[in-house]
């Protein structure tokens, strides 16, 4: 980037927000002149021209390969492993297994109480690790993991949760396949709630399993010097992993470096650690080389996460009015071969989103044969989004209401689910759902699609949805340590990752929005857990309302001591002082200004430390992220076909932080959406292997670039949070998947008159349902 | 990770079928679809024999009797970009448009294309079945609902992958083929092989035998030409229900059809009912609906694939209205 670039005119001359006195905090900006911008990405250059340095891209001159042999099928006890041959094979290292020692390892699942050994002998999944192996080059090592022979009692298996509960199914852990208790929720009285009602609706739904398959695989490199670890891993916390592998491994954290600076994406698969990094430590522990292993696409598919599949059912009672008067809703879900939030938050939105007495929730998760869950991109918000949409759309019909109406009947001033009603610090939902029906033209649609009589088989139909996300206000802790070196330049330190989001960016934004600075004279080391401060994982829509608050208070605390130089310097009350264009200048005397470069307190120190750290969020009220999305569909009417035309989002995450990478969340949260509802869902084969049948990118259906609508228009809505935190930032980038599948549902329905509530929306299933209701015709 | 073999690039034709010494020696193109099945291990390879030096299959002519020879080296790009085709051949011009997603038809080539293999996702997996000289089809039980509701012979239901070919077969193509025997000319119609016939192959190629061109003759006067596609994935897929429409017409009369199907069956799936009953008929509603509901007559429809038969009569229908139309 050019040093006076002139696109970054508004870095040019703004005044600096006031410096908050000692002690004190900031207030909440009032005008912003970086804040907000559509900036590109500060790495942007770097990430497009191939030149950033992801974990995938680690190498050492003394580096090997390493790969994971997995289980290729369901469910089977390991009974023997030769890996004689494997050993002798060109090239390889080293091969361990259970019982190579130093491997024979307690490995705790992420979400739940689950453990198993890092090597099980019992292998509940297809893809479960059996061994490692090390060899020089990649090709060698594949080949010697062909070369290793195992043993295989191969047992029964279950594969699909509907099943996992009949007598007849193989039994997972324990005594039934039931993962616990089930998870119940209950307020009010939802029999009498429903005796109110003048139109009670109850409806199954159900939503497929979903592969996260970011673009970097999942895998890290991992050397060790004498007895001190450090990965470079493809992660979304860098802490996270730390803790992960120092705990597998029996070493002190200080022990154990993690670095992550880039990363190719995760969307909630790489929270932590995989088997994959503790057994490239093992690797490259045996082998006394650095070690690379990174999972292969098809392994990906297995055993790095999946957003689970959930079968609901919502009864659901309104009055005449469009009063809600009760929500019934019981869910079944699985989390996969091991503890890992089958159900975790699925009945959120049904609890939580809209006013309603009386609620009652029963969810019921339980173990198959299959890989395990892991967060992804809101997790259960898309799948209880589905059926509680749809509900409110179909109740909205019976009782001749506009959907958008009913909902902004229903709106919530309180969290209604937590205990003691939370106020929120605001809810933008009944902003979100006027501002964005107005963008959309709502009404005017609405009113043309029912006095048209659409003719041929191409109908035109539109639907809405609304949603909140249950966290995104983002929590301490987070520490930031912000350099301000002699010449002006900054340098600001973080524990956070970025996750291709454009964290960074923002970050960099703080800092010039406090500092006066330009954003390239800005660097910023992050995701180094030898070098950088403590964060938690970027996950949960939390990093920006995490971060920049910490950002800023260690932005304003190196302000307050430059002035505080600059004022002995200039001999003048540092109450006066404040900053432009990298010259500092007193507002009562003109004469007084001196540029940054110049100060020579500043000089003989070298630099000046500003720490910033995460304060608590408010108490008794809650930080939540709200929206409305609206879309236009066109279905053939005869094959099943769904065009997405058009999508209009309205999303209330506060401040708006940076249009352009706010859009990109907006645009890329429709879009998983999409993928969600018409195309994508894992394959199991139930019938005679339970091997995934669609375990890459061409039978698994991401949408692709152009799949994405013509049109995604961003309708950022912000009421102004002074209270959430001293940025007013929350979360963004999960919120806007939410409703987007049920949204297309409910346009699909106002185009065919046909509730599809089965997820994947495609001519697989459209075109059948369309024909049987012309047959009953 | 892949077996190791010996790649040759030949400089004519004559060195190209010497050099397919064995049936593990696999001809390479455009090399987007053979590059998969070896990195996937669908099959081995001992050598590669790479044709792409060989400009003379590369493409579009035309010819004494006023059709067009296609070069097996020719990419579908080109086949969509030339205006002759998009003159005279309009439904094949559209069905290579159809086909894979712009890069891939940048790439793959039009022999290639015929000659790829299924895209079944147990053949594709690591799953020894039939078709792979294993003792099952995993598909007939199993995970069904992209495969074939004809001509599986109750042996393999894979579906044939291409888009070009049926549009080829509704033309009356013509495929010329070079071997070690010499040239031999082989009708597009009986190219492709049904499971009852041979389980392991999908082709009538021998071994050493290689595909040099594709011969379209004239169309009659008169003829009108479509390919339609319905994906499960918008932007680009391989077809759920395809049909490829050659149609002659004589004033407002059928004079002769040629209906094929894709995503139908193991082999692009011609449809005699429907071109029995619209010769020598008017386009009109009534022969349309009876043409839709004939396409799907004999169709055996597996546990999760019954949604073609209402597809391929919606597609059948529209296709037929729109020529009607023309
Ligand atoms: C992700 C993906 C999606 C696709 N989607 C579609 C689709 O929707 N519709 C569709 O029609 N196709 C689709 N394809 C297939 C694609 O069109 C073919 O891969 C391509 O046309 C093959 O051409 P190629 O030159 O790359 O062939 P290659 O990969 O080089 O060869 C393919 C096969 O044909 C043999 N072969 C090649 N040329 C000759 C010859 N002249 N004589 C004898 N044998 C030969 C090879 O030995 C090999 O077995 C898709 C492919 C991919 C990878
Ligand atoms: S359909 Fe054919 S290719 Fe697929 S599993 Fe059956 S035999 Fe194999």
């Amino acid at each position: 980037m050019k040093v006076d670039d002139p696109e970054l005119y508004y870095m040019e001359g703004f005044p600096v927000p006031e410096t908050p006195a000692p002690g004190e905090d900031p207030k909440p900006w009032i005008e912003t002149f970086v804040i907000g911008k559509p900036l590109p990405r500060v790495d942007a250059y770097q990430r497009v021209s191939g030149s950033a340095i992801y974990p995938s891209d680690v190498s050492f001159p003394d580096m090997i390969y390493g790969v994971v042999v997995g289980s290729p099928h369901p469910n089977a006890m390991v009974e023997r492993i030769d890996t004689s041959k494997a050993e002798k094979m060109p090239g390889v290292r080293a091969v361990i297994t259970g019982s190579t020692a130093g491997a024979d390892l307690t490995w705790k699942w992420p979400y739940g109480n689950s453990k198993s050994k890092l090597f099980d002998p019992h292998c509940r999944f297809e893809g479960d690790a059996v061994a490692g192996i090390a060899a020089d080059t990649p090709y060698q090592a594949a080949d010697a993991a062909a070369a290793v022979e195992v043993q295989y009692k191969v047992l029964p298996f279950v594969v699909d949760e509907r099943k996992a509960l009949d007598p007849a199914a193989p039994v997972i852990h324990g005594k039934d396949n039931h993962v616990g208790k089930p998870d119940t929720y209950e307020r009010g009285d939802v029999n009498k709630g429903f005796a109110e009602a003048d139109v009670v609706l109850e409806t199954e739904y159900r939503t497929e399993c979903l592969i996260h398959t970011p673009m970097e695989l999942h895998g890290c490199v991992a050397r060790w010097d004498g007895d001190r670890l450090t990965i470079w891993e493809s992660t979304q916390g860098v802490y996270p992993v730390q803790q992960d592998v120092a705990g597998v491994l029996g070493m002190p954290l200080a022990k154990v470096r993690v670095i992550g600076h880039y990363m190719g994406g995760g969307f909630g698969s790489k929270l932590q650690a995989g088997k994959y990094t503790v057994i490239a430590s093992l690797l490259a522990k045996a082998t006394g080389r650095p070690v690379k292993l990174f999972l292969s696409r098809e392994e990906t598919f297995l055993s790095t996460g999946n957003r689970p599949p959930s079968n609901m059912k919502l009864k659901a009672g309104v009055k005449k009015d469009g009063t809600l008067t009760a929500l019934e809703f019981t869910c079944l879900g699985t989390g996969g071969a091991y503890q890992s939030g089958g159900i975790s938050l699925v009945d959120w939105l049904i609890r939580d989103l809209y006013t309603c007495p009386n609620v009652r929730c029963e969810c019921n998760d339980v173990f198959i044969n299959a890989g395990c869950a892991r967060p992804f991109r809101a997790p259960g918000h898309p799948q209880g989004s589905w059926a509680l949409e749809q509900t409110l759309d179909a109740l909205a019909e019976a009782i001749k209401m506009d959907p958008v109406d009913l909902r902004l009947k229903n709106i919530p001033l309180y969290s209604q689910a937590r205990a003691g009603d939370p106020p929120y610090t605001t809810t933008g939902l009944k902003e979100c759902i006027e501002k964005g029906a107005a963008a959309f033209g709502w009404k005017e649609a609405r009113k043309k699609l029912s006095q048209t009589k659409q003719e041929g088989h191409i109908r035109t139909g539109i639907g809405m949805g609304a949603c909140l996300w249950f966290v995104g206000g983002g929590r301490p802790p987070s520490t930031i340590v912000l350099k301000l070196f002699s010449d002006g330049s900054a340098n600001l330190n973080m524990g956070a990752s970025d996750l291709g989001t454009g964290t960074k960016t923002v970050m960099a934004m703080v800092v010039a929005e406090e500092l006066g600075l330009k954003i390239h004279n800005i660097q910023i080391e992050n995701a180094d857990t030898g070098a950088t401060q403590y964060a938690t994982a970027s996950g949960g829509s939390k990093t920006v309302p995490t971060e920049s608050p910490a950002v800023r208070a260690a932005a304003v605390e190196v302000k307050r001591q430059l002035l505080k130089i600059a004022a002995d310097e200039l001999k003048t009350d540092v109450q006066a002082l404040t900053i432009r264009n990298g010259e500092i200048l007193s507002s009562r005397e003109p004469a007084k200004r001196i540029k940054i470069p110049d100060l020579k307190g500043l000089k003989q120190r070298g630099v000046i430390v500003g720490i910033g750290y995460r304060g608590p969020n408010p108490s008794n009220k809650w930080v939540n992220p709200f929206g409305a999305q609206f879309c236009e569909v066109k279905v053939d009417m005869r094959t099943g076909e769904i065009e997405v035309v058009r999508f209009v989002a309205a999303q209330e995450s506060g401040r708006v932080m940076n249009r352009l990478t706010y859009d990109s969340q907006v645009i890329g949260g429709i879009t998983m959406g999409i993928g969600l509802g018409l195309t994508e869902m894992r394959v199991l084969d139930g019938n005679e292997t339970g091997k995934m049948c669609n375990r890459n990118w061409h039978d698994y259906k991401l949408p692709t670039a152009l799949d994405v609508p013509r049109e995604i228009v961003s309708v950022p809505i912000d009421p102004g949070d002074t209270e959430a935190n001293s940025t007013g930032a929350k979360g963004l980038g999960e919120p806007v998947t939410i409703p987007t599948a049920a949204v297309i549902a409910n346009a699909v329905y106002n185009a065919t008159g046909i509730r599809v509530t089965e997820t994947p929306m495609s001519p697989v299933k459209l075109c059948l349902m369309l024909a049987e209701r012309d047959r009953r015709k | 990770m892949m077996p190791n073999f010996s790649y040759l690039r030949v400089n004519s034709l004559e060195q190209a079928v010497e050099g397919l010494t064995s049936p593990e020696t696999r001809v390479l193109a455009g090399g987007t679809d053979l590059l998969g099945c070896l990195r996937d291990r669908i099959f081995p390879a001992d050598k590669l024999v790479s044709i792409t030096r060989l400009d003379k299959l590369r493409g579009i002519e035309e010819t004494a009797d006023g059709g067009l020879r296609i070069g097996a080296l020719t990419t579908l790009t080109e086949l969509i970009d030339s205006p002759k085709l998009k003159e005279r051949f309009p439904g094949l011009a559209q069905a290579a448009g159809e086909a894979a997603s712009p890069q891939l038809r940048n790439q793959g080539t039009i022999g290639g294309n015929i000659c790829q293999k299924p895209r079944c996702w147990y053949y594709r997996g690591e799953f020894h079945c039939l078709r792979k000289g294993g003792t099952l089809c995993y598909a007939f039980g199993g995970e069904n609902q992209f495969h074939a509701i004809f001509g599986t012979d109750n042996k393999c239901c894979i579906v044939h992958p291409s888009d070009p070919s049926p549009a080829l077969v509704a033309f009356e193509a013509t495929v010329r083929v070079v071997g070690p025997k010499g040239t031999r000319l082989v009708p597009m119609e009986k190219f492709h092989v049904l499971p009852a016939e041979n389980v392991e192959k999908e082709t009538v190629l021998e071994q050493g035998e290689i595909v040099t061109e594709i011969v379209l003759p004239k169309p009659a006067a008169g003829t009108r030409s479509s390919y339609r596609k319905v994906r499960a994935r918008r932007s680009w897929d391989f077809a759920l229900a395809g049909v490829a429409l050659a149609v002659a017409f004589k004033g407002d009369k059928v004079e002769r059809a040629r209906v094929v199907l894709s995503g139908a069956a193991p082999v692009p799936w011609r449809v005699k009912e429907v071109e029995e009953i619209v010769t020598g008929k008017k386009l009109d509603a009534s022969t349309i609906a009876k043409a839709a509901a004939a396409t799907v007559k004999n169709a055996q429809p597996l546990e999760h694939n019954a949604y073609k038969i209402p597809l391929f009569k919606a597609v059948m229908e529209e296709q037929l209205t729109a020529m009607a139309k023309g």
